[in-house]
This record gives C-alpha cells, sequence and structure tokens, in this order.
C-alpha cells in the first residue's frame, strides 16, 4: 500500500515536473533579453559599464518584466562587427531571445540593423549613435533609446557662439565616423550662429601622443573643440595642458571628452572643459541622485552615460512589455509598443521618440568640477526636449549628407 | 620512442571530415552551422596564405588585405550596383589577383623580417584605405546590407543551411585547385625555394618569377575567400582588414601546421571555433586562446599536423612531412 | 668575339672585390669545350668566389664572362644555368627536407617548361622521373630515391651534389671540392664516378686533394690571393717553384 502510493505520488511529480511547465508556460517562460557588449579588448570597461546599468535595473526589478522572469544573456562582441554579427545569431537562433540590446561603435550598428530586419527581432540601441541609423538609413526593427552623435552638438554650437562669445574655434577630432558626426554638428550650427572654425585637425584612432597635433593649433583662435574617446580621452587634456594650451585656449568638447567613464583617471587638468551630453551624473534631480548613490553603492564607482542609457534600457523594454500585457512573442506588436514608450523620468531626464525613432531629450551643457576631490559635469545649462534634428526641419535637415571628414566644408580654414 | 598510430590513421580521419562536413550540418544548430560556414571560409583564407608561409617560406602580415579587396569588390558592387554573384566573384578574384601583383612587385624584393614589415604595410594601405576612401567605402562604418547571392538555383542562399553548401563547394574548389597547384612541377619548386633559395637559382629556376606567381595565387584564392566572407557577413567594414586579422590568419597556418594545406583548414577551424564558442562560456578566452598557441610553438613547432605526422611515422624527422604533397608515385616504364 | 665560340668557358680581367679585399683579382682564363681543369691553391685563394662569379650568384666588379662564346657578365644565374651551366658546392647545399628522388626531380625540371606548369601533379611526367632515376643510379644512388636527404650520409650527400649537377644534362660544370670531408674509400668512388662522366662535359674542378685533382684533369689552374700564380698541364705546374712553395713552404 505505502509503496504503491509513493510511485504514484512520484509519477505524479514527474509527470508535473515534465508537463506542467512545458504545458502551461510554454507561452509565458522567461523574457530572454539578449545583450552584445565588448567585454574583451580595448572596449571592455566600457562594455561592463553597459552591462551594469541592465543589470542594476533588472535586480532593482526583481528580474522581472511585466510578471515574467526575465533571462538576460549577455554575449561579448569584443568591438568587432564580424563577432557581433555571429554572437546576434547565436542569440537569436539558439537562445531564441525575445528581445536585443547593447552594442557599442558605429560599425557595429551598421553591420547589426540589416541582419537584426532579416529576423524581425526588436533591438534597442541604447549606445550606438551613427546619425544615419535614424536618419537616411533606419532599420525597421531597430529602436534607438540612446542618442545621435551629432544631437549634442547642434544646440552646443549656437550656444557656445551666443553665451560663451567664442568666434574663431579650432576642431580636433578623432578621425571615424562618430569623431566626423559630432565635430560635424558642433560646426553647423555653430557657423550658422556666426563662428568660424579656422582649422579641423583629425588624429586617427588609437592615437595617444598629441604633440604633432596640438603644435599645429593655430593660437588666434578663441578655443578648441575636441572629440576625444576611450584611451585618447585619458590622455589629451593633460597632453593639452602641458603644451600650455590650456591656460590660453579654453577647452571644449564632445561628451564622451569628459565623460563619467574617464573622469576619475583625470587630474586637475581637466577643470574647466565644457561638453554637452544627454547626461551627467551631476545632474541634480532626485531620480538622478537615487540612481548615481545606488549604482556607486553597488559598483564602486560612478555612471557613466552607458550605465544610465542601459539602466534605462530595462525600464523601456519593461514599459512597453507592460503596454502589450507582457505578450512579447507578438513581435510587431511588441516593437510598436517599443516606439511608443515615454519615460518621463529616466535618470538623464524626460525621454521618447521622435517620428524617426531617435529620442527627443534634455541635452546637458556640463562643465568640469573639482567637488570633494572628485571631478564631476556640473549642468551648467540645460536645453529641454532636443531632438536628432534640433531645431531643423527634418526633410529639410536630411537633404544635406551625413557629417564627415570634409562635411560641413572647412571654409575660414 | 612514441607508439605509432596505424599508418593509415590521417587519411581515414581527413576522409571521415569530409564526409562530416557534407552530411552533419543538417543537424546542427543554426548558431553552430554559422560557426562552421565561418569555419569553412576561413579555411580557405588560411590554406591561401599556406602558398606564402608554407610553400614559398616567407611570413607575410598583410594577407587581411586580400580577404578586404574580395570583400569590398562584393560590398560596392552587390549594393551600388546590383551585381550578381558570378560577376562580384570576378572581380574579387581578379582584383585580389591585381593587388597581390602590384604587392609582389614591393614585397618579393626582401625575405625574412623585412618581407613581414613591408608585407604589414601593404596590409595597411589597404585598410587606410578602406577606412579613408570614405565615398568608395563608407569608411569607418563598414558596407551594410549586402544581400546574399542569387544564383538562379531553386533554393535561397539566405537560408544558413544553402549557403553553408555554397562555401563549402566553394572550399572543395578551393582545396583542389591549391593541391593540384602544390603537387605540380611548379608547387614543387616553391617547396624547393624555401628549401634553398640559392641551389634553385643556379639550378636554372627564375625564383623571383616563382615566389611571384605563388605570392598572385595566394592573393587571388585569398580575395575568393573575401567573396564569400563578405556575402555570408552581409556586411564589410575596415575592421575586416586589420593587423589583427592578418595575425590570425598567420597563426590559424601555424596552429595547423604550415605547408600542409589541411593542417591551416583545420588551425582555421579552431581558432574560428575557440573565438566564437569558448567566449561564449567564458570572458577568458584570449588566455585560452594564448595557451593554445604557446602549445603549440612549445609542443608542436611545426603544427597539429606536424605533430600527428611525427606520431604516425614516428621513424621520420618532424618536418619531413612539411613537404605536404604526396610522395612521388612510381612510375611504369 | 672571333674565337670565343670555340671557347667553353672564357674569363677576361675578372676581379671581385669585398671591401676593401680583391677576392678574386685580375684573373683571365681560357677553357676548351671538354677540357677537365682543376683549380687549386690555398684557403683564401678565392676559388670558390671564383665559382660564384661564373654561375651569376656574386656579381662582378670587373672584367668580363663569357660562356661558350656569348657574354654572360650581367646574366641571371638562371639564364647561365639555361646555356648549359652547372654547379656543385662545398658546403652541401641541397633541400634537406625532401627525399633524394625529389632533389633530382626539382634539378631534372629546372629546364624544362614543365617547371612554370602548375595544372596538374607532378606525377604526371614520366619523362621526369624516369631522368631523376637515371640520375641518381648514375651516381650510386639509385636505392636511396626514397629517402629524405638529412637522413643520408654524409658521402651520400656529396654523390647527391654532383646528380643534381648531372639532372640538367650540363655542358660546363663546376664541382667545388666533391671529395669534401669523404673517406678515402668514398673519396675513391667519387672520383671514379666523376672520372667517367661523358667526355663531352667541360669540367672545372676545384679540389684541394692533389691525388684527386691530378687524375682528374689534365691542366691545372693555381690561384693564390685571388692571382692567377700558374697554369699549364700537370707536371709543369707540378714543377713550378712558386707552386712547390707556396704547397710545400720553402724548398
Amino acid at each position: 500500500m505505502g509503496r504503491k502510493m509513493i510511485v504514484s505520488v512520484l509519477a505524479a511529480l514527474v509527470l508535473v515536473a515534465i508537463s506542467g511547465p512545458g504545458q502551461a508556460w510554454a507561452q509565458k517562460g522567461p523574457i530572454k533579453i539578449g545583450f552584445l557588449a565588448p567585454l574583451t579588448g580595448g572596449a571592455a570597461q566600457v562594455g561592463k559599464d553597459m552591462v551594469n546599468g541592465l543589470t542594476m535595473w533588472l535586480e532593482e526589478h526583481g528580474n522581472q518584466i511585466a510578471g515574467r522572469k526575465v533571462e538576460l544573456i549577455v554575449e561579448d562582441t569584443q568591438g568587432q562587427p564580424n563577432i557581433a554579427l555571429t554572437k546576434l545569431r547565436k542569440l537569436v537562433e539558439s537562445d531564441k531571445v525575445h528581445v536585443l540590446s547593447g552594442g557599442l561603435f558605429a560599425h557595429v550598428g551598421y553591420a547589426l540593423a540589416p541582419k537584426v530586419d532579416e529576423y524581425k527581432i526588436p533591438m534597442l540601441y541604447p549606445v550606438m549613435a551613427a546619425d544615419d541609423l535614424t536618419q537616411r538609413k533606419p532599420a525597421k526593427w531597430v529602436v534607438r533609446n540612446g542618442w545621435t552623435s551629432s544631437q549634442p552638438s547642434h544646440p552646443f554650437g549656437e550656444w557656445v557662439v551666443k553665451t560663451l562669445g567664442y568666434k574663431r574655434v579650432v576642431t580636433i577630432g578623432i578621425d571615424y565616423a562618430f569623431g566626423w558626426e559630432v565635430v560635424g554638428g558642433f560646426q553647423k550650427s555653430f557657423e550658422e550662429a556666426g563662428g568660424q572654425v579656422i582649422q579641423k585637425l583629425w588624429p586617427p584612432l588609437g592615437t595617444t601622443d598629441f604633440a604633432p597635433y596640438l603644435s599645429q593649433i593655430r593660437r588666434d583662435a578663441d578655443a578648441v573643440f575636441a572629440l576625444m574617446v576611450a584611451a585618447s580621452s585619458l590622455r589629451f587634456p593633460k597632453q593639452y595642458q602641458d603644451a600650455g594650451l590650456k591656460a590660453r585656449l579654453p577647452l571644449l568638447g564632445g561628451g564622451t571628452t569628459f565623460d563619467e567613464f574617464v573622469l576619475p583617471s583625470l587630474g586637475d587638468e581637466a577643470i574647466g572643459g565644457i561638453t554637452p551630453l544627454m547626461y551627467s551624473a551631476a545632474l541634480d534631480t532626485p531620480v538622478n541622485r537615487r540612481f548615481v548613490k545606488d549604482y556607486r553603492a553597488k559598483y564602486g564607482k560612478v555612471p557613466s552615460y552607458y550605465s544610465e542609457v542601459c539602466y534605462t534600457t530595462g525600464r523601456w523594454i519593461n514599459d512597453a512589455a507592460k503596454a502589450i500585457g507582457g505578450d512579447l512573442e507578438d513581435r510587431e506588436k511588441f516593437l510598436a509598443a517599443l516606439r511608443k514608450v515615454e519615460v518621463p523620468d529616466a535618470p538623464r531626464g524626460p525621454v521618447k521618440l521622435d517620428a524617426y525613432g531617435n529620442p527627443i531629450q534634455n541635452i546637458y551643457i556640463r562643465k568640469v568640477e573639482k567637488k570633494d576631490g572628485e571631478l564631476w559635469n556640473t549642468v551648467i545649462h540645460t536645453f529641454p526636449a532636443v531632438s536628432q534634428f534640433w531645431k531643423y526641419p527634418p526633410e529639410q535637415f536630411l537633404k544635406q549628407p551625413v557629417y564627415d571628414r570634409n562635411f560641413p566644408p572647412c571654409k575660414y580654414c | 620512442m612514441r607508439r605509432a598510430l596505424p599508418p593509415g590513421t590521417p587519411r581515414i580521419a581527413i576522409v571521415l571530415a569530409f564526409l562530416l562536413l557534407l552530411v552533419a550540418p543538417p543537424f546542427l544548430s543554426s548558431f553552430l552551422l554559422a560557426l562552421v560556414t565561418q569555419a569553412v571560409i576561413y579555411s580557405i583564407l588560411a590554406m591561401s596564405l599556406d602558398i606564402i608561409l608554407g610553400y614559398i617560406g616567407l611570413a607575410s602580415l598583410g594577407h587581411a588585405a586580400y580577404l578586404g579587396v574580395g570583400a569590398y569588390s562584393v560590398g560596392i558592387l552587390a549594393t551600388r550596383h546590383g551585381a550578381g554573384f558570378w560577376a562580384t566573384l570576378a572581380v574579387g578574384v581578379l582584383l585580389a589577383t591585381a593587388v597581390a601583383a602590384v604587392f609582389g612587385l614591393v614585397a618579393l624584393r626582401a625575405t625574412g623580417v623585412y618581407f613581414l614589415m613591408i608585407t604589414l604595410a601593404l596590409g595597411m594601405v589597404v585598410w587606410g584605405l578602406a577606412h579613408r576612401w570614405v565615398s568608395m567605402t563608407q569608411g569607418d562604418n563598414g558596407i551594410s546590407g549586402v544581400p546574399r547571392p542569387d544564383l538562379g538555383l531553386p533554393w535561397s542562399f539566405a537560408q544558413g543551411l544553402p549557403f553553408y553548401y555554397l562555401a563549402f563547394a566553394a572550399f572543395l574548389v578551393a582545396f583542389g585547385v591549391l593541391r593540384v597547384i602544390v603537387g605540380s612541377p611548379f608547387g614543387k619548386s616553391l617547396v624547393g625555394i624555401r628549401e634553398s633559395e640559392s641551389r634553385m637559382r643556379t639550378l636554372g629556376y627564375h625564383v623571383w618569377l616563382h615566389k611571384y606567381i605563388g605570392f598572385m595565387i595566394a592573393g587571388g584564392v585569398g580575395g575568393f575567400a573575401g567573396v564569400l566572407w563578405a556575402y555570408y557577413n552581409g556586411f564589410v567594414s575596415p575592421a575586416d582588414l586589420e593587423l589583427a586579422t592578418s595575425v590570425e590568419i598567420l597563426l590559424m597556418v601555424a596552429l595547423g601546421g604550415r605547408g600542409t594545406l589541411l593542417g591551416p583548414a583545420l588551425g582555421a577551424a579552431l581558432i574560428v571555433f575557440l573565438k566564437n564558442l569558448v567566449s561564449v562560456y567564458t570572458q577568458r578566452w584570449l588566455l585560452i586562446l594564448g595557451a593554445v598557441y604557446i602549445g603549440t610553438i612549445v609542443y608542436a613547432p611545426e603544427g597539429i599536423v606536424g605533430a600527428v605526422r611525427q606520431w604516425t611515422r614516428p621513424g621520420e624527422p618532424p618536418d619531413v612531412a612539411a613537404l605536404g604533397a604526396r610522395r612521388p608515385r612510381r612510375v611504369a616504364s | 668575339m672571333t674565337e670565343a665560340p670555340a671557347l667553353a668557358l672564357s674569363l677576361s680581367g675578372l676581379s671581385k672585390e669585398f671591401g676593401g679585399l680583391r677576392a678574386v683579382d685580375d684573373v683571365s682564363l681560357a677553357v676548351t669545350p671538354g677540357e677537365r681543369r682543376a683549380i687549386i691553391g690555398p684557403n683564401g685563394a678565392g676559388k670558390t668566389t671564383l665559382f660564384s662569379l661564373i654561375s651569376g650568384e656574386t656579381r662582378p666588379t670587373g672584367g668580363r664572362i663569357a660562356l661558350f662564346g656569348r657574354d654572360v657578365t650581367r646574366l641571371s644565374p638562371h639564364r647561365r644555368a639555361a646555356l648549359g651551366l652547372a654547379r656543385t658546392y662545398q658546403i652541401t647545399n641541397l633541400f634537406p627536407r625532401l627525399t633524394a628522388l625529389e632533389n633530382c626531380l626539382l634539378a631534372v625540371q629546372a629546364l624544362t617548361p614543365a617547371k612554370l606548369h602548375l595544372h596538374r601533379g607532378l606525377a604526371r611526367y614520366p619523362a621526369l622521373f624516369a631522368r631523376a632515376r637515371t640520375v641518381l643510379e648514375a651516381v650510386g644512388l639509385g636505392d636511396k630515391g626514397g629517402e629524405t636527404v638529412r637522413t643520408l650520409s654524409h658521402g651520400e650527400q656529396r654523390q647527391l651534389e654532383v646528380a643534381l649537377a648531372l639532372a640538367g644534362t650540363p655542358r660546363l660544370l663546376l664541382l667545388d671540392e666533391p671529395t669534401a670531408g669523404l673517406s678515402p674509400a668514398e673519396s675513391h668512388s667519387m672520383t671514379a664516378l666523376l672520372k667517367n662522366l661523358d667526355s663531352a662535359i667541360t669540367l672545372l674542378v676545384i679540389e684541394h686533394d692533389m691525388d684527386v685533382a691530378f687524375e682528374l684533369t689534365d691542366r691545372i689552374t693555381v690561384l693564390h690571393y685571388g692571382r692567377v700564380v700558374a697554369d699549364g698541364l700537370r707536371h709543369e705546374v707540378k714543377a713550378n717553384p712558386l707552386v712547390q712553395e707556396i704547397y710545400l713552404g720553402a724548398p
């Protein structure tokens, strides 16, 4: 008797174990998020910030989205488009993820977009900022919830003329698409407001010794606009100071030149640098103060914009999933929901998408200052609700070519 | 004395491997299939470099250039001019051969480290062009949206499996062609040059010409791999042409066993799998890859194939087999 | 050009300077077809350099070289080989990781158009194999064809050196110390081998062993500090007091 009972209980358990989840959860299994980031190679630290951001949001919300458990699968792109493509295949075909996100570097963004469209699977681009991804070559299934490279530059260019009164500026930008777009956007609005870019220098990607470029900088300028990334942004400010330029020519730049990612590694040479971006860790709002405090407690450092955009990506997926009752399996519906998401209170401020699928968001003019022995990007001016086209009508803006090394041309060089 | 494997073992293993490559893919997950496809394409590239490294005996650090030329031919012609597979294939291979013809004029004046440095510089020139000639290559952003080829066949190469078989067929063609070449009198002359250039000269060989022809063949086949690579990824960017790629190809050849054609193909497959598969499980994959390289250099300087041959023919010095081609058959006379 | 066609090799005022050193100094030489001549002289006399000048591996700093009546001073080594010139090396210069037969095949195909064929396997050229085997037989390595060069004994490697040079049926053969490092027995059989070569082949031999030199050749040229100090039939040279001084010390 007893024995029979045990057997039947066991059998029942086995049945439940096999069939239970298989049927009841077939449609509502965990939500799988595939996340691509460079975890090895030169950009590994950035990749870590990205993963941290998303992980933090998920953990804060009990790893649940719209009542479903979340499984986050992170794959290493090594910063290479080919590897990123392979890992994309793996995430979609082997892991069968519901939604994708992540990615760093413009060429990775361009490589992934057609594949994402082919798979018809929504992918959020929180970091990859190449202009044309939401301008001249949009991809249906890519939802950019980050930014475009030239977006912060547009209001900044005009602001530099009108507020700082600088009329003649030398630009020095890392020689690749991201650099061209950041510098190009600045040059356009700066010159339209009456400024003149009198010299454009383009050190190649990976440059760490800027002496040859610094010595060329024309001394009859009012200021220098620098666009640095990664290892270059670590070295540039110090060399700028050592060349005796800091005292003579104020240093402006693109957001990555002084972003929170590099500030801890810089010294006083960075103080006074003015850059625009859609985020600053020093942003004084309750949401951001809490975000920075919790992020520091968890990871021991100040969040960078990479952390913020990926953190908000968690929220973004959640809001879209909730809007459609957690039915991520209906991809078309999910994609539409992702495009409709409005986040009124992200750490960086309110965010929603424009008709081309790029966020309309605040752009902050930030100045590097020292507080309690640490460097912070103090916000000195806020442009609310800036679109990628800023004040230009989109149709008209899109008629100009994408910014590159020689566009806009240097009329005053 | 190590115990020898039965004499026919390697041949049986090769036949089995080819059979497996033919029969197994339909049963693979699509991710694994993608990796095998990559491995097959990279094998072509590694075999082409083997002509230079393994047969002529010169280490080139610019081989990614030919991959790039082939890939960009496809990228530009297919997206901008709607060119079909055969047209892009012809242009890709011919252009890569032509580039090798020009590079050969410069590089083959040197040997050893100087050859290495010149090819490195030439490779960087192509990389620089891809990077800077924005109107043609779209620079750093790369060319995306390359459609999969349409050969007018009933199945679509947009699917993973048909494309794999296309790549595998291409591999068989490349292997067949290279195999005939290395077994030909010309191919033997390359080995002779590797072994003793001065002797070849006094025997009556125009050594430079032989190297030059071999160099161009390697470039052309490299371009062939590039064509497939572009169709496979649907995307071409300067990242494909980086020095790191050239180094990787060189390591594939060294790991598999230079001068053996199939060795480098095996090396390519191993590295593709290590890079993509191991990194799924651990971020320490670079360490593992490094360990594999060091292990190869220390324990199998002639690569995997060299080590296996040492086992199967313990009587012979290890690198006898590095010749690669079959021993001449006895000819009935 | 008047009487040159009659000569297999003609050197006139040939010089080679390395830095300040004249390794070959104003050497003039006329070798008639079918002649067998030894080049002797102490170490550093410039004998090997002279061979390298003739084969084209080294460019002269002065003078002219003519092969079978044709000025080859500016010709590359492979073009000279095509004219019927072959050489061996004092320091064995073979293809060490190939078999003896493969070595010979490389030598055999060198002067045929087949060397640039890449569309079919070497195994499809039975004539080349036949010739390679013949050459191997000729130097007494008929049963060693399948062996890798570096597993061959030193003596066998020297024999293979000669085989490679013979493979292209040369008209002028330069032998650089063919018996170097051989045991007396090996040396003897090598001498016999060379002695029996086709008498149409013009032979130039660098030799240290006087017995070998005298046995193989009828004319002898003595080189000392890059200069020709004696030239003549063997008994003349033997009797030359200068040669005796060089070789035997003061008389």
